[in-house]
């Protein structure tokens, strides 16, 4: 099949899906589910960054760097000392031979 | 009730603040989708249909999916072009989750509904929920478009270098820089750790993550661990309120 009749087709699986969630606001929620969307952020973001710390193959020096941004970031609450820290300790994990 | 004001006069300044929210995930993005881009015309895609799908499907794990499986040569046939489909389906299911966890906070009517859709990434979903609200002006469209579109701009214009270009640059899984996306994440994540629900619902759902990817690809993992987190969290909290209501 042509590149762009495939990419026409995953557009009409991607766009669909996006457009559900923000269209589903004015539904009445019991507490329950209030409270899961709630903890949608908490559970989505800590799956997105422990598979791709531990499940790297540089995972070693990855721990460093994340250890190192966390904590940077929970004493400044700041995202880009986070981020440069973080990158900073990684590269130095990686220098002394991690 | 608040004041109207006036259409227009307030968009941009809470527009640019969300595109400037991204700035520090840019880092991240470069490499990711010049190496889209380096794969995609590798695998005999022209520049502009490299480009078209950074354009229009705009997620990076499928694009990516894509772009290997025309290497591999899979794409010929209508079963191997329908199961990329069927996996960026898959990949890509989770946005409902963030439109629905959006649209608690920032109901939009149809139109602008339509335009924020195409736009949304984990990424942005990430920082219009955490900064959003803290924003002068509170979470809205201005914002959340704000931080879409600066993901979207330095994700096509990568693209766009990395078609052209590919070749010619460094390698820059050799600088390291595939940390910065769990960096920004934990970032993300961080600010939110407010108490034992929360640091047990992300130690689960990060954890389950971490074991559910040794046996399914990325996007899926991260629905499935998303779901379970919250489901968890969600439960616990009910449980507790409806024990202080029985004592």
């Amino acid at each position: 099949m042509s590149g762009w009749l495939v990419t026409l087709l995953m557009w009409a699986v991607t766009y669909p899906a996006r457009l559900l969630g923000l269209s589903l606001g004015r539904l009445h929620l019991p507490p329950f589910w209030l409270a899961f969307l709630r903890f949608v952020p908490v559970s989505v973001f800590a799956a997105l960054v422990v598979p791709d710390v531990l499940g790297s193959p540089e995972w070693a020096r990855r721990l460093v760097g994340a250890v190192a941004g966390g904590l940077l970031m929970w004493r400044s609450r700041n995202l880009a000392a986070g981020i440069l820290g973080g990158f900073a300790a990684y590269w130095v994990a990686r220098a002394a031979g991690l | 009730m608040t004041a109207p004001h006036a259409p227009g006069s307030a968009f941009w300044p809470p527009f640019w603040r969300g595109f400037r929210a991204l700035l520090p995930l840019w880092p991240g993005m470069v490499p990711f989708a010049v190496a889209y881009a380096v794969t995609a015309r590798a695998g005999g895609l022209s520049v502009w249909e490299t480009q078209l799908m950074s354009l229009t499907v705009f997620a990076g794990a499928s694009q990516f999916a894509a772009a290997g499986q025309f290497v591999g040569g899979g794409l010929s046939t209508l079963t191997g072009a329908l199961a990329l489909v069927a996996t960026t389906f898959l990949l890509n299911a989770r946005h409902v989750l963030y439109g629905l966890s959006l649209s608690r906070t920032l109901p939009l009517p149809w139109g602008q509904r339509l335009l924020a859709a195409q736009f949304l990434t984990d990424e942005a979903y990430g920082v219009t929920v955490v900064a959003g609200p803290r924003d002068p002006g509170g979470l809205s469209l201005a914002f959340l478009l704000g931080a879409e579109l600066s993901l979207y701009a330095v994700w096509n214009a990568s693209t766009l270098l990395g078609s052209l270009a590919g070749a010619a640059l460094p390698d820059p899984q050799a600088l390291g820089v595939g940390v910065i996306f769990p960096l920004a994440f934990l970032g993300l994540l961080v600010p939110l750790l407010d108490g034992r629900v929360t640091l047990l619902v992300a130690l689960a759902s990060g954890v389950g993550a971490w074991l559910l990817g040794r046996v399914l690809p990325g996007g899926v993992v991260i629905l499935l661990a998303g779901v379970g987190g919250a489901l968890l969290g969600a439960r616990i909290t009910t449980r507790r309120a409806a024990r202080g209501k029985a004592t």
